[in-house]
């Protein structure tokens, strides 16, 4: 299996690799995740219960409260972010998130990341250069 | 990002580190939202007090405002306070429940402090997420702001015309300024898809489900709206809150009320691409998806979400005048509407029948409730993060009638109309 590549935009720098967490649907953060364990908290999101602490986080976006970067920011002050993000939607709750959250971030890809790449690939996130390395499962 | 000579001796640490420290924040939150330079506010700015845990290494802790304040340091533009968060405060009210610590006259005093040497540096206590509503002071059409609370974020873009992003910080008001990017650019707030709605909204629920059908609907994309009658104010401010909670909707147009939009040419400027029909049908899905409990024991109802205005309390007054409640029942609302409320004798019908009215702040923001299984409420927004921050309560969603009578009856009745 081949490795797929993703050109995009450098939000955040730094590069890591891990294990992808994948959902089309935007995410809250205040009242949407549990910034003490790293999971989504919101019970009608197709990813409620699921851990994202340690997992590259690939999402369509943010939603709901403003209240977003303060909850991520809390989840890696109790080392339970997620590792990396990728995602669509550029929005000034994921600019905040992502300036406190500090992992790698990338954006504006050439390719739908949520659609390319699924739940359990194994996906390198260069931020520095804004590429998204996909290793299929 | 273009910095002025001035921003840029703000980053060197010129003018102290804590303005150093402020500007480093948004000369880093600029880049990654892609602005080109900064924008001096010549609005209004709109921030959670007594602040903490928001931005991380950028925070400006208490005992840096305190030392601020001592020093004369003021907000440089108008600054109103949302509800307190971390921890939350109720202002009236609180003597009437038992709820730890909020209750606790000690861990009161405590917060009564922590708001001063904001109030000294300028900051007006509305403490609520509809200041706009009770503030007395609004911006106007065109003028640049920093709001957070994200259900006024549409009514600041949409109803009043002002340019805002989700930005509102003690950083942002205490600069005056924040980076040029999406709602404060032309470009970014004309109409890019129609939404019709073919049927009538008649009542504050449907406006409520409406707001929220179109924010599963059009992500990002800025919407006009057409076939939505003439909304009160209470129905609008539903829409609105639902727009951004359902979704993210920051802008939206309705040709002839919303400034931007004197027609459907106006909205669109030529940037039409899609339309979008609803009807009653769509929101009768967000009602079965707002409506997850199964046991019709309703104890615990709650209104007031956002917090609710005088009209709005005044509905629920006359409604339980001389009832006797078998649930608790909460209503939220700002300090300002409470002193009215009180003044006209409302606060007494309600807590005569057995309900309370609290200020300054909601379940959502307390984090804790009076021990509850089953809970009534008439706000989509509300009923959305209830079910991720209390995981065991059952929520039933419905009018504002439906979910007083369930007060009264103790039981869930309420169904689609």
């Amino acid at each position: 299996m081949g490795k797929i590549i993703l050109h995009g935009r450098k939000v955040v720098g730094g590069c890591v690799e891990g294990e992808a967490l994948v959902t089309t649907e935007t995410i809250s953060g205040w009242g949407g995740i549990d910034p003490k364990e790293g999971t989504i908290i919101d019970l009608r999101h197709e990813l409620a219960g699921e851990k994202f602490a340690g997992k590259v986080l690939v999402y369509q976006g943010a939603k709901g409260s403003s209240g977003w970067s303060g909850q991520f920011h809390e989840a890696r002050l109790n080392n339970v972010a997620p590792l990396a993000m990728v995602f669509n939607e550029t929005t000034t709750k994921i600019a905040l998130g992502a300036v406190v959250t500090r992992v790698p971030a990338v954006t504006d890809l050439d390719q739908d990341p949520t659609k390319v790449i699924a739940t359990g690939d194994w996906v390198k996130v260069d931020g520095d250069n804004g590429i998204v390395e996909v290793t299929k499962k | 990002m273009y910095l002025t000579d001035e921003e840029k001796s703000m980053l060197n640490g010129d003018h102290g580190e804590i303005k150093q420290r402020c500007m480093q924040f948004l000369v880093d939150y600029g880049e990654v939202a892609g602005a080109e330079h900064l924008i001096d506010l010549d609005g209004n700015v709109d921030l959670h007090p007594p602040y903490g845990n928001w931005l991380g290494d950028y925070d400006v802790s208490y005992e840096e405002v305190v030392e601020l304040a001592e020093i004369g340091e003021k907000f440089k533009v108008p600054t109103f306070a949302n509800k307190a968060v971390n921890p939350g405060m109720i202002v009236d009210g609180w003597e009437k429940i038992d709820l730890e610590p909020f209750t606790n006259p000690e861990f009161r005093m405590k917060q009564e402090e922590m708001m001063k040497p904001y109030m000294k540096m300028g900051m007006v206590p509305i403490l609520s997420c509809n200041y706009y509503l009770v503030s007395s002071y609004t911006p106007t059409v065109g003028q640049h702001c920093a709001w957070v609370e994200s259900s006024a974020i549409p009514w600041g873009n949409a109803v009043l015309g002002a340019r805002t992003n989700f930005d509102g910080c003690f950083q942002t008001a205490y600069l005056g300024k924040v980076p040029a990017y999406d709602m404060h650019l032309d470009e970014n707030r004309k109409a890019t898809v129609l939404v019709e709605y073919m049927d009538e909204l008649k009542t504050d629920m449907d406006y409520d489900l409406f707001g929220w059908a179109v924010g599963e609907m059009v992500g990002l994309e800025v919407p006009a709206l057409i076939g939505v009658g003439k909304p009160t104010t209470s129905q609008l401010v539903k829409m609105n809150t639902s727009l951004n909670t359902g979704g993210q909707v920051r802008m939206y147009h309705v040709p002839g009320l919303t400034p931007e939009a004197p027609t459907l040419e106006a909205a669109f400027s030529g940037n039409y691409q899609r339309k979008i029909q609803l009807g009653r049908d769509d929101l009768r899905k967000i009602y079965d998806k707002m409506n997850y409990a199964s046991n019709d024991q309703v104890d615990f109802v709650y209104l007031g979400c956002p917090h609710y205005n005088i009209e709005e309390i005044l509905k629920v007054a006359r409604l339980v005048d001389g009832k006797k409640l078998k649930a608790t029942m909460w209503i939220t609302t700002n300090p300002s509407s409470y002193k009215v409320a009180k003044d006209m004798g409302l606060i007494e019908i309600i807590e005569k029948a057995g309900g309370n009215v609290l200020s300054g702040t909601c379940p959502g923001i307390l984090g804790k409730l009076p021990p509850s299984t089953v809970m009534a409420t008439d706000a989509a927004k509300q009923n959305y993060y209830i079910n991720g921050i209390y995981q065991d309560l059952h929520v039933w969603y419905g009018t504002t009638e439906d979910c007083v009578e369930s007060a009264i009856k103790g039981v869930w009745q309420g169904e689609w109309k």
